[in-house]
């Protein structure tokens, strides 16, 4: 227990020493060897269960450090592979993925995330399983103009529509359901293309 | 026959059966069976009945009953047989002759001795079982006579040649129809419809065939449903004089089968006669035959209707997208309430008022009324326009009936909110500028939008007229307490709450000093009674009457629009002003000060400004002046713009930009209404309870529907079921 809290304080911040800020975060990337745009920062924060984007309270660092059993950095830094593993497993991954939207929401009250941050985060969280559909879907958020941001729900039907709908086919998709407008929009922006 | 009197009165007594010589037997038949034969050779008259009955009894009694009913069966049977000959020999038209009179002879006969055997028929017959005289004396004419192969065909045969004679316009005697035929009948049931009605249906379904083909190739469809008709009524009519009535139903249907049902399709279809011909050509009576003729057969009516109905969406199709036609609001929504009106008239007078027709002449309008976006638009323009001017020469009473089919005309609009924006609209100017020709008319049509709409639609418009009565309250206060104003120029003013009237932005406007004056103190006079509100001047909804007097003297009075008069006034201090002189004066907008100028200035007939350049439009570096020279035969003239007008471009799309901004808030009202009464409901059902409950009021798209569910979802109201994707819940 010492040894990370001992790691904590390493990484805290003078000005603020019961935290560490993204300072502290960004060097903590640098000794894992891992950028800090890495998803597996996004899992680690989500191990933490950590309340606010780019900051590390005491409690969260030891939650996930606790559980992933590393109290130096290069113990850490073996443990990321399985710490990842855990995270894509379906019954964890669905949590994670809201996780992510909500991290990014920093203000308070704030309810959806700008297309571009979207964009990014959409990249990050799904690039490596849903490349083709994360793509093609950033690709029309970007020249569409009905929306200039994305709340909760439209985000979790993008995901939804990863994981059931064929793709780039689309054959199973009926824009008559509840599907999110966006989605029908992005759904009729492709099936153009494809004519 | 005579009745011979009894020398003595005997009364036999009762015996023993015994069993008597059989010589008795013999001789007894033997008297009956020569009876018998001269019965059938008429020649009766010197029978005793009263011998023969005895004796036909005494033979029943001694158990000779059997021999007796075998010995009547043979001796009739024989006779037939010779009978049946003889008819058979008959040549030509004597052959029907013959064998009627040979029926009617055998019928006599029968009756006789029947009468003669009757305690044979109550006792013997009874206890054995066996057929009785009467039937047994009809089935025995029936197989020796008519089912004689020699005589079976060659009746019935002649029996169609007389049909077929009848039917194609000679005179047969029909009472010799009727008698044979009624033989059949007498015959029985079976024999009657296998001997003669099945073979004559056969023959007259073959027999219409063909004269439905020849009629239908050579006939348009008028003349061919008189010629069917005309059949029908003859086979009725056959019927009744030499048929079984319950053939009617049968040759009815074959004639129906034949002329009709067969030949439908075609005969609607005709063209130059059909169906579109007669509907187009106000033919009643060949509707009215058309419509009785085609509901005896399956699906008749269903294809006259379902024709009537294409033809009804084509052609208020064409009418309705026809650029031309919706040029002129008034002429467009007229020739759609002279369409109503002719088809009602066919419905009533040719289709009986059929329910059926009644549908499918509503569907049909609902369907194309809709087809063009600005029908609301226009049918309030036309509603305008009659309470604007009236109808030249008509009463109150045929007011209502226009109001009444306009009325109808609305029901059929699927986006009744925007009439609703249009008409108050309307409303708003025939108030303010003084025009309603009739109170009661314009209360009256509210009252019927508030039955057909409910109260909300027209809560507003009566404020509306609220607010114009307390607006004379207002001004006679005014003036009573200024009696000095009453020399200078007469102000009056309508005070508009806001929320009743259509909204207008306020226009800047600078108001000549006399007419701000007077503005003024009646701003300070209102405002002193009634504290806590605003008033803004709508000088963009303004008239004015000015006198002027022109270069030689003409006077004229001028009804105007405020910024109009404001222009005007101008000329009071200067003969010639340039086209920024009188922007920077009246700070009038642009577009509104161009638009005022041109009713001033480029008018023929109105023209009492004079521009330069002469051009069409009003130019930035134009200059006025007035003209000296203006003439009109008219003492008032009206150069006024505040008559309603069918809407711009960019109106229209302002106009509508409100309608779906105003539509949001009803729907998401409608899915809260919704969702709080279900807590759990499926995409596809609350797009169907929204649309439905929407339905007086608008069509709802789906699409505007899902982005105010997902509205919705965004402010808390509704989240979506976490394992069911299709399922919304209410969140309290």
């Amino acid at each position: 227990m010492d040894r990370i809290d001992h790691l904590f304080k390493h990484y805290a911040n003078r000005s603020s020493s019961h935290l560490i800020d993204p300072e502290g975060i960004e060097e903590l990337c640098s000794n894992l060897e891992v950028p800090h745009t890495d998803v597996r920062i996004l899992m680690l924060a989500w191990k933490m269960k950590a309340e606010k984007q780019g900051y590390f309270t005491l409690e969260e660092w030891r939650r996930a450090l606790k559980a992933m059993r590393a109290d130096t950095i290069s113990k850490l830094k073996k443990a990321l592979p399985e710490l990842e593993k855990e995270v894509r497993r379906p019954s964890n991954f669905a949590d994670f993925y809201v996780y992510a939207f909500r991290y990014c929401l920093t203000e308070e009250k704030q309810k959806s995330i700008d297309i571009e941050t979207i964009c990014q985060l959409l990249d990050i969280v799904l690039g490596s399983t849903f490349r083709a559909q994360v793509d093609y879907f950033v690709d029309y958020l970007k020249i569409q103009n009905d929306y200039k941001v994305i709340n909760m729900d439209q985000w979790l039907g993008f995901y939804r529509f990863c994981n059931e709908i064929s793709f780039p086919d689309m054959s199973n998709y009926n824009p008559e359901l509840a599907w999110p407008l966006i989605l029908d929009n992005f759904f009729e922006w492709m099936r153009e293309k494809q004519a | 026959m005579s009745n011979q009197k009894k020398r003595n009165f005997q009364i036999e007594a009762f015996k023993h059966r015994v069993v008597v010589d059989p010589k008795y037997a013999d001789k007894t038949w033997q008297i009956l069976e020569r009876a018998i034969h001269q019965i059938y050779n008429q020649d009766a008259s010197g029978l005793s009945f009263e011998e023969l009955y005895r004796n036909a009894y005494n033979m029943v009694l001694h158990k000779f009953g059997e021999k007796l009913y075998t010995g009547f069966i043979v001796t009739m049977t024989a006779h037939l047989k010779e009978k049946s000959k003889l008819i058979e020999a008959a040549q030509g038209g004597s052959f029907l002759e013959e064998l009627n009179k040979k029926w009617n002879e055998h019928n006599k006969a029968l009756e006789m001795i029947r009468d003669i055997l009757m305690y044979m028929d109550r006792t013997y017959i009874e206890s054995t079982k066996k057929t009785h005289v009467h039937p047994m004396g009809l089935s025995l004419w029936r197989d020796n006579v008519v089912h004689f192969t020699k005589i079976h065909t060659r009746l019935l045969n002649t029996l169609l040649d007389l049909v077929q004679k009848e039917r194609t316009g000679e005179v047969i005697d029909r009472g010799l129809m009727r008698n044979v035929i009624k033989m059949f009948m007498d015959l029985g049931e079976s024999v009657y419809q296998e001997d003669f009605e099945k073979p004559f249906l056969d023959a007259s379904s073959e027999f219409y065939k063909v004269e439905s083909q020849e009629f239908i190739e050579s006939c348009d469809c008028g003349d061919y449903l008189k010629k069917a008709e005309k059949r029908l009524t003859e086979e009725i009519d056959r019927v009744g004089h030499y048929l079984d009535p319950k053939s009617e139903e049968k040759i009815t249907s074959v004639v129906e089968k034949e002329m009709i049902a067969n030949h439908m399709q075609r005969l609607v279809h005709m063209d130059n006669s059909g169906l579109v011909y007669m509907l187009l050509h106000d033919k009643y009576e060949d509707l009215g035959r058309m419509y009785n003729l085609f509901r005896r057969v399956t699906n008749g009516l269903l294809t006259v209707r379902d024709v009537m109905t294409s033809h009804l969406r084509e052609m208020g199709k064409q009418l309705v997208t026809d650029p031309e036609k919706s040029k002129d609001p008034v002429e467009f929504v007229q020739r759609l309430l002279d369409e109503r009106d002719k088809y009602d008239k066919v419905i009533s007078t040719a289709f009986g008022n059929d329910k059926t027709f009644q549908n499918a002449l509503n569907s049909s309008f609902e369907y194309f009324i809709n087809l063009n976006a600005r029908s609301p638009e226009f049918i309030s323009l036309f509603v305008d326009d009659k309470l604007r001017k009236g109808i030249k020469g008509i009463v109150d009473v045929d007011v209502e009936v226009i109001l009444d089919k306009v009325m109808m005309l609305f029901r059929y609009l699927q986006e009744k909110d925007v009439f609703e924006k249009y008409y108050k609209q309307h409303l708003a100017k025939r108030l303010l500028s003084g025009k309603t020709v009739s109170d009661d008319a314009e209360r009256s049509l509210i009252v019927k939008l508030k039955t057909e709409c409910g109260y909300q639609f027209t809560s507003k418009l009566e404020g509306m007229f609220t607010d114009m009565k307390t607006s004379e309250d207002t001004m006679r206060g005014f003036y009573g307490s200024h009696p000095e104003l009453s020399e200078g120029p007469t102000l009056i003013v309508q005070v508009l709450t806001t929320g009743s009237w259509p909204t207008q932005p306020a226009v800047p406007c600078n108001l000549p000093a006399e007419v701000s004056v007077l503005c003024e103190k009646f701003r300070s006079y209102y405002l002193g009674t009634h504290t806590g509100r605003r008033l803004t001047w709508q000088t963009n909804m303004g008239t004015a009457d000015i006198k002027a007097v022109f270069g030689k003297g003409q006077k004229h009075e001028l009804n105007v629009s405020t910024f109009q008069m404001c222009v005007l006034m101008l000329f009071n201090n200067a003969d010639r002003l340039s086209y920024k002189e009188i922007e920077q004066a009246t700070e009038i907008p642009a577009s509104d000060l161009k638009r005022c100028l041109q009713s001033l200035a480029c008018v023929k007939g109105k023209n009492v400004i004079k521009k330069e350049p002469m051009s069409k439009d009003i130019g930035e570096e134009d200059s006025f002046y007035v003209n000296e020279k203006f003439t009109s035969k008219f003492y008032k003239v009206k150069i006024g713009t505040v008559v309603a007008q069918k809407e711009t471009e960019p109106e229209k799309q302002e106009t509508r930009q409100r309608v779906e901004e105003d539509r949001k808030p009803q729907i998401e009202a409608a899915i809260v209404r919704i969702m709080k009464s279900r807590k759990i409901l499926d995409h596809n059902n609350i797009i169907a309870e929204v649309t439905k409950q929407l339905q007086p009021r608008f069509l709802a798209n789906p699409t505007e529907i899902k982005k105010r569910i997902e509205a919705l979802i965004e402010r808390d109201f509704l989240e979506r079921d976490s394992t069911d994707r299709k399922l919304y819940r209410y969140l309290a």
